[in-house]
């Protein structure tokens, strides 16, 4: 069996998420985005691709949504309520709590200021969220009988979640976006260490790593304060949620340390209410804020007012937070009209913008004119600090991650596409993983892992009871040689568990596969056991026999006649004197080492002897030596001092 | 009721059945009814040990019974011994079970030695029954089972596939490591290697049990690898570690970071690339291998890229604190990373929990005890602020920075100045350590405190109406910096208004509360009086002023109040601080008297003997030597018959008692130098050893005093010179231009003292000095002339010592307890054993660097830092038990070692690395040698 993912969106771009991957027949979508970079049908995922007849209840299991940022989760509704999908869908309490006003502040910036035609009513998300099924952190839901999920925690925005599916033997987890270092208000992304076949993980910084983030704090606090120092408003143009509040935290502790009277404003009544939710939703937050909430509630700003339109051109300096964060439209827009022109204004941008939107132009190079539509020009002389503080991940935190996981197989979503392409051979040179960055709309196969249920004999589940563990000595001889290489000598001892390599696995034509202990297979199979012998022929110069002899013998004695006692007895004195190792045993006729036995032949045709070796024929004698498998290189040792016994 | 159920009891046991649960239940309540009588209790005890060998087949009776002979047991304890043995006694009944109630006993009864069979514990441990397996494991060492056993059966359950078992496999083998008992280095190799497999274990608890095991036996494996590529294994025990910093569970990480800490020797380049989470470039030429987990010796720059970085950015305190804390450690090793590694720190000054702000500081103030901390501008917002810290253990750990910490220049004096009268004024009560600190960074940094001083000095003159405004903390505050400067050791040091001084006299008990750790209050008085006196005059704008001639009321002296005038000395320049010392005894209230006197009676009989001493040197030089020997040692014998009633004044013995041995050492040597009287034959080197021993005499003496005054500060010096030029007129043994660097910077010591103390120089520092200055000009071969040292010398004279001040003397006492030749410590050979040292200090401060050093043969010693932050408390006298790691024990039967204690001599500039990892400066030895013995730990 195998997993096939489909990637809908995100696929070598940030955007619109949304995969749809098949296990063992069970078919997720995860995440159900929307791309704020285009007015047409680009804005959704082509999921006419999921099934040709539209028929989503039968093609999907169920739908899975990591956050409620609109690239994740702005698709949902006219997923359910236009193109009619009724199955389950899962969010955490509070994706499922902020996602309708995320939905219902998208629908009617659209609607209500760009004058378009609705995708969807807010029935229509009022409609789409009964439909949600929450779940909590670690909590293992069992969709069907055969896939079951679980979320863990994500860092990024509040409630971002990865999730873990896990059809049969097969596991996968969809991280969604992360973050892998604690911000001010969220913890870092906590998961277990488990056998996954499939990683699915954003990659948006696939290339940059980032240093401490404390510095990058100083550095705005630092640029705020200028700038109000100076009498100049800032324009913070956020997301309603997430860095909104992380910003938020992080100048009011700075206003109380410094005792500053400037006011800081939100904009919206979302980002109220979503204050409101993070109040409440406290154990989803970083640690510091859960240790610190029984005293105070962070949350709970004290320089944080109320902004009113009127303000707008109100003098004196202010710091205000508006949505949307691209400054793609809304409100922030309208602000960054009015306040570009002034160069004692800042303008914060955030570390990612959408190709199109505002923030992007302002990103790239400074402009000193911007288009905003075909009849508004801006002139921009306004100051801009570009925040690199972003609830992703950077390229190091997803190596962290890919080699904590340690998957069968990677597949790169939500980045850019050259970026993503580095990271992917990254990891697979250095963690040698399989890994893949599929464009949109095209699919995956992956093998994954597959079990075979087998029955166990009784002798090999008794086995199995006790312990049996050995130690094993491998390769101490070979590379000795000093220096780096010798990395397998550093090694020598290693521990094995015996019990399950006693087993047998036996699979017979058309029965159910078995594992028997080793013991019991000649049994069952009523054979013999069969060993392996090596035999070879091994010519000794006699010359140099002889001179042996007469040197250690009796000089008088001639060569030919020479008993074959004796000549194994020189053999054996010689062999003795230049091996280190084994037990030589002379047992008259022939001569023992370990499994190694050797004898004359006296055969004039032995099958074991090398035809190549006729030079010696007139004045060799010839030993027949056997031996088994486990002494191979020892008889090979004592073979060449036999051969090179003229030599010495 | 008894008798009912014992027979009921009897009955069943008759009948060879074994005990129902409920007859158990009541003799349960027999056990534990605090009247039942002995002898049934006695009875039942026969009765349940009858039960328990019938009742083998059932598993819970025979359990229950277990249970009730061990409430027995812990009932009556007399019964214990019996309830032991008859359970120990039969092998045959002898369970896991039964082991677990004879081990509950043997917790209430240490006497009852718990030892089972190797045999009987290896086939219990490979039992099916995995709860048995876990007990036995956790429980192993108590055992008595051989320890290469042990180590088997822990190494082989490493692979175990239940995680706790692990766990506790790998808790076994750390408690091996710890007890040092296997010497094979493919066993530790093995051990080491497989801990590092489990680093990526499935389960949190192994990981964090790994972690463990890796750091112990990988510092095993470093000390015995020491002599070959040490430093390698370090770096890839280290590597392992650290890569352990991204780990997902919080208790991991923090242990991860602990076990960082305490890798001992790691390659600079390793230690900067935990700072940076870019794998650096040094590393990025070098092969990378395919897998991560494929070699446990690999040095993988990417697993600890950025380790600390990401340590001090986590979300738990409790990780942030321990990556802290390893900081400092490591910061010790090497000076670029520790400078790189406080860019980081300072920011967790901005951390919200006050642990790991306090941590932070001490990492700080680890790195200043190394001169490791280098202050840079962009550090110094975030330092300010935790001076007005809202709280006190923070800005008290702040300000113990401010006390080592050397500043570049005057713009952050002066920032430092501000921040700490910043914080005198937002926290009043701070105020005594805040004095202290101005005075330590005053006298640090003296002519920063000068130009400080001189713009303020407006501030501190009386106002308009003749109104001091002393009382105002502030012009305290600049009046402690004040008097500070001009006991800076900088050159160069304009002197401060005489007036400033008779002004702080008047602030002389608030001042002296806050400086008692450095002064008494006496010397405080007797300085200010000195300074506001003897500058008046060498300044001559002062001199009509009657500035020296004030009468300062009411302050008070340990509590009361007395009335003191100091009175104008005519123009007695020469006399001074001992002039003064004596005064004060008349200004003492009666209770100082009474120590002073004690104090001044053995001075001034020091003094009479010293008298003596400077009487010999005309002795000398003609040549007497032998006579002029006998009566130094009578000399020796009369000062030994003092003994002293009171701590202060043991000082002055033991100084008198090492100059007299410095004076016979010089005397010993001057005879080689000496027109001879007498034809004598000397050995080879004889005179190289003889100085040798000088030099470090006279280094002793210089360090271990505390509280010496300028003229026997100056005494001392001169004869350092004089041991200097000795080296110099002899051409075999001078290293001449170490010792000319030597000459020249005492000299210049010399000058300073001089300057300082307004002391006339004597024609031999003068001589010396004009001669360097001919040296120094001209170039080394054409200057090394030996005879002009030889020259110099006829001009030195020894002058008498006087003593005056109140002299503390540092020293040490060490014992190894219950440790002879006929009690040894055992080791095994090639693994480090623990030595356990008692150890008392006297006067040492928190500034002095002691050092342990255990020397085995001439070839081979070893140098231990202790590190006095760790002991708890500080006082004059400190006393504490140390357990000294010996790492390089020999292959012998038996050897033995010797201990001593050393102190870094902080004036030496001159650096010797000897040994790697070693103090850095000579030493001077607090004590005697003291010898430990050792022998092998037996097998079996």
């Amino acid at each position: 069996m195998a997993i096939e993912c489909l990637v809908l969106g995100a696929g070598q771009e940030i955007g619109k998420s949304c995969a749809v991957v098949t296990i063992n027949g069970k078919r997720i979508m995860f995440d159900c985005g929307m791309h704020m970079g285009y007015d047409d049908h680009r804005r959704y995922p082509d999921f006419s691709l999921i099934s040709k007849s539209r028929d989503f209840d039968n093609s999907l299991s169920c739908i899975i949504i990591t956050h409620f940022h609109l690239d994740h989760v702005g698709a949902l509704p006219f997923f359910t309520e236009v193109c009619g999908y009724s199955g389950p869908i899962y969010m955490t309490y509070p994706t499922k709590a902020l996602s309708p006003l995320m939905l219902e502040d998208y629908r009617k910036v659209m609607v209500d200021r760009r004058g378009e035609e609705e995708q969807f009513t807010s029935d229509h998300i009022a409609e789409c969220m009964k439909k949600v099924i929450a779940v909590d952190l670690k909590q293992t839901v069992q969709v069907d009988k055969d896939l079951q999920i679980r979320a863990y925690y994500a860092g990024h925005v509040l409630g971002a979640a990865m999730f873990y599916a896990k059809v049969g033997d097969t596991a996968m987890v969809y991280t969604g976006d992360y973050n892998m270092t604690p911000d001010r208000h969220l913890g870092a992304a906590q998961i277990d260490r488990l056998q996954l076949d499939l990683l699915i993980t954003e990659s948006t910084y696939a290339t940059t790593i980032r240093d401490s983030k404390y510095a990058r704090e100083r550095e705005f606090l630092k640029a705020v304060h200028k700038c109000v120092a100076g009498g100049g408003k800032v324009l913070i143009p956020t997301f309603a949620l997430g860095r909104a509040q992380e910003l938020c935290i992080l100048l009011d502790d700075y206003w109380e340390r410094m005792n500053l009277r400037v006011p800081i404003y939100f904009s919206a009544g979302l980002t109220i209410q979503a204050n409101m939710y993070y109040k409440m939703l406290i154990s989803w937050t970083s640690q510091k804020v859960k240790e610190t909430y029984a005293t105070h509630n962070a949350f709970d700003f004290k320089n944080v007012r109320n902004f009113d339109r009127s303000l707008i051109d109100a003098p004196g300096p202010c710091v205000l937070f508006a949505t949307p964060g691209m400054i793609s439209g809304g409100f922030s827009l309208e602000v960054f009209k009015r306040w570009a022109p002034s160069e004692m204004n800042l303008v914060t941008l955030p570390g990612y913008c959408v190709a199109g939107t505002i923030g992007h132009k302002l990103m790239s190079g400074k402009p000193t004119k911007i288009d905003v539509d075909k009849n508004t020009q801006i002139d921009v002389r306004c100051q801009i600090h570009q925040l690199s503080f972003s609830p992703h991940t950077d390229a190091k935190g997803i190596m962290d991650l890919v080699k904590f996981l340690s998957p069968q197989h990677v597949i790169l979503v939500h980045g850019e596409k050259p970026k993503m392409a580095t990271l992917k051979d990254r990891i697979q040179s250095e963690l040698g993983i399989q890994c893949y960055d599929p464009a949109n709309n095209k699919s995956v196969h992956i093998p994954s892992t597959q079990y075979v249920k087998a029955g166990a004999s009784d002798a090999f589940i008794q086995s199995c009871l006790n312990p049996n563990f050995k130690f094993l000595k491998s390769g101490s001889e070979e590379n000795c040689d000093s220096g780096s290489e010798s990395t397998k000598a550093l090694s020598p001892l290693q521990i094995s568990d015996e019990r399950v390599a006693e087993g047998i696995l036996v699979v017979e034509k058309s029965k159910r596969a078995k594992i028997v202990h080793q013991d019991e297979l000649l049994l069952m199979l009523g054979e013999k056991e069969h060993k392996v012998q090596f035999a070879y022929c091994c010519p000794v110069s006699i010359e140099k026999l002889e001179k042996a002899t007469t040197k250690d013998l009796t000089p008088e004695t001639n060569a030919l006649v020479l008993h074959k006692c004796s000549l194994i007895q020189i053999l054996s004195t010689r062999l003795s004197s230049e091996l280190s190792e084994g037990n030589i045993q002379d047992l008259g006729e022939h001569l023992q080492v370990e499994s190694f036995q050797l004898s004359i032949c006296l055969k004039d045709n032995c099958p074991y002897r090398k035809i190549g070796n006729l030079q010696y024929k007139s004045k060799a004698v010839f030993f027949c030596c056997t031996w088994s498998v486990a002494d191979e290189k020892l008889a090979w040792k004592i073979i060449s001092i036999m051969e090179n016994f003229d030599q010495t | 009721m008894e008798q009912e159920i014992l027979h009921k009891c009897e009955q069943t046991l008759s009948l060879s059945k074994p005990l129902s649960l409920q007859t158990l239940a009541s003799v349960r309540s027999l056990i534990i009814n605090p009247n039942t009588s002995n002898s049934t209790l006695s009875l039942i005890l026969e009765t349940l040990t009858c039960s328990l060998q019938l009742s083998l087949p059932d598993s819970i009776t025979r359990h229950h019974t277990l249970k009730l002979l061990t409430d027995l047991s812990f009932h009556q304890p007399h019964l214990s011994p019996f309830i032991f043995d008859s359970l120990r006694s039969d092998d045959s009944l002898l369970s896991a079970d039964s082991l677990a109630a004879l081990a509950s006993i043997s917790d209430h009864n240490p006497n009852l030695a718990l030892h089972i069979d190797d045999h009987f514990f290896v086939s219990l441990c490979f039992a099916p029954c995995v709860s048995v397996r876990l007990w036995l494991l956790r429980n192993a060492e108590r055992f008595g089972v051989r320890s290469h056993l042990l180590f088997t059966v822990f190494l082989g359950f490493t692979k175990d596939p239940y995680p706790y078992v692990r766990r506790a496999a790998l808790d076994g083998l750390l408690g091996l490591c710890k007890s040092g008992v296997l010497e094979d280095l493919d066993v530790i190799k093995a051990c080491y290697c497989r801990a590092v497999e489990l680093l990526r274990d499935m389960e949190d608890c192994v990981r964090l049990a790994a972690v463990r095991v890796v750091s112990g036996w990988g510092q095993m494996l470093v000390a015995y690898n020491q002599e070959m590529r040490g430093t390698n294994f370090s770096d890839a025990v280290f590597t392992q570690l650290s890569s352990m910093a991204r780990d997902m569970s919080m208790e991991v990480r923090v242990e991860a970071f602990y076990a960082l800490g305490k890798v001992a020797v790691v390659s600079e380049d390793i230690l900067l690339q935990t700072l940076s989470k870019k794998v650096l470039g040094i590393f990025k030429d070098k092969k990378t291998h395919g897998q991560c987990v494929a070699d446990c010796f690999e040095i993988s720059a990417s697993g600890a890229a950025g380790a600390f970085v990401h340590g001090l950015e986590d979300e738990f305190y409790e990780v942030r604190k321990s990556a802290c804390s390893s900081l400092g450690l490591l910061s010790v090793l090497s000076e670029k990373f520790a400078g790189e590694a406080l860019n980081f720190l300072v920011d967790m000054l901005n951390d919200d929990s006050v642990t790991v702000r306090l941590q932070a500081l001490e990492t700080m103030l680890l790195m200043a005890n190394c001169e490791h901390l280098k202050v840079q501008e962009i550090h110094m917002h975030m330092f300010l602020g935790t001076l007005v810290d809202k709280n006190a253990l923070v800005r008290s750990a702040a300000r113990k920075i401010l006390r080592s910490v050397k500043v570049p220049n005057v713009d952050f004096f002066k920032l430092f100045v501000d921040g700490l009268l910043e914080n005198l004024k937002i926290y009043p009560q701070d105020e005594a350590d805040i004095f202290s600190v101005l005075f330590y960074i005053g006298r640090n940094h003296g002519s920063f405190a000068v130009c400080i001083i001189r713009e303020v000095s407006q501030e501190m003159e009386p106002d308009s109406d003749g109104k001091l405004g002393f009382d105002g903390a502030r012009v305290a505050a600049f009046l402690v910096l004040a008097i500070s400067a001009p006991l800076s050791s900088e050159q160069n040091v304009c002197s401060i208004q005489p007036r400033i001084f008779s002004y702080a006299v008047t602030l002389l008990g608030r001042i002296s509360c806050a400086l008692s750790d450095v002064m008494d209050q006496h010397s405080l008085l007797a300085y200010f009086s000195q300074c506001s006196r003897l500058s008046s005059f060498s300044d001559s704008d002062y001199k009509g002023e009657d500035s020296s001639l004030h009468e300062v009321n009411s302050y008070s002296i340990n509590g009361t109040s007395t009335e003191i005038s100091v009175q104008e000395i005519g123009d007695e320049v020469s006399k001074t601080w001992s002039w003064i010392q004596c005064n004060l005894k008349d200004v003492a209230t009666s209770q100082a008297r009474c120590q002073l006197e004690e104090e001044d009676e053995i001075s001034n009989s020091m003094n009479i003997v010293l008298a003596k001493v400077k009487n010999i040197w005309p002795l000398v030089q003609s040549g007497y030597t032998k006579e002029v020997l006998e009566s130094l040692r009578a000399c020796k014998e009369e000062v030994l018959t003092f003994s002293t009633k009171s701590l202060g004044s043991d000082g002055a013995l033991a100084f008198t008692l090492q100059y007299i041995q410095v004076v016979k050492l010089l005397v010993k040597v001057w005879e080689h130098f000496a027109p001879m009287k007498k034809f004598h034959y000397y050995e080879v080197g004889e005179l190289e050893l003889l100085l040798g021993k000088l030099d470090s005499r006279l280094a002793d003496i210089r360090c271990r005093f505390i509280g010496l005054s300028k003229e026997e500060e100056l005494h001392v010096l001169e004869l350092v010179l004089v041991s200097c030029l000795l080296r110099l007129s002899k051409v075999e043994i001078c290293c001449y231009l170490t010792t000319l660097k030597k000459l020249s910077s005492t000299i210049s010591h010399v000058e300073f003292l001089h300057q300082q103390g307004s002391i006339e120089q004597s024609k031999f520092v003068t001589e010396v000095k004009n001669s360097l200055l001919e040296i120094g000009t001209s170039t080394f071969d054409a200057s090394y002339k030996p005879f002009l040292f030889n020259q110099l010398l006829e001009s030195f004279f020894l002058n008498q010592l006087l003593l005056s001040g109140r002299l503390r003397h540092i020293k040490a006492e060490l014992d190894v307890p219950d440790n002879s030749t006929e009690n040894p410590v055992t080791f095994v050979s090639g693994l480090p054993v623990a030595i356990p040292l008692e150890i008392a200090l006297h006067n040492i401060s928190s500034e002095n660097r002691l050092w342990l050093r255990i020397t085995m043969s001439e070839e081979s010693t070893q140098f231990i830092f202790l590190d006095l932050n760790l002991i708890e408390g500080y006082s004059e006298f400190l006393k504490f038990t140390y357990i000294a790691p010996f790492y390089k024990t020999p292959k012998a039967v038996s050897f033995s070692l010797r201990v001593c204690i050393g102190m870094e001599c902080l004036f030496e500039d001159v650096h010797f690395v000897k040994v790697h990892g070693g103090p850095k400066r000579m030493l001077a030895y607090l004590c005697h040698e003291k010898e430990v013995y050792l022998s092998m730990a037996s097998k079996g």
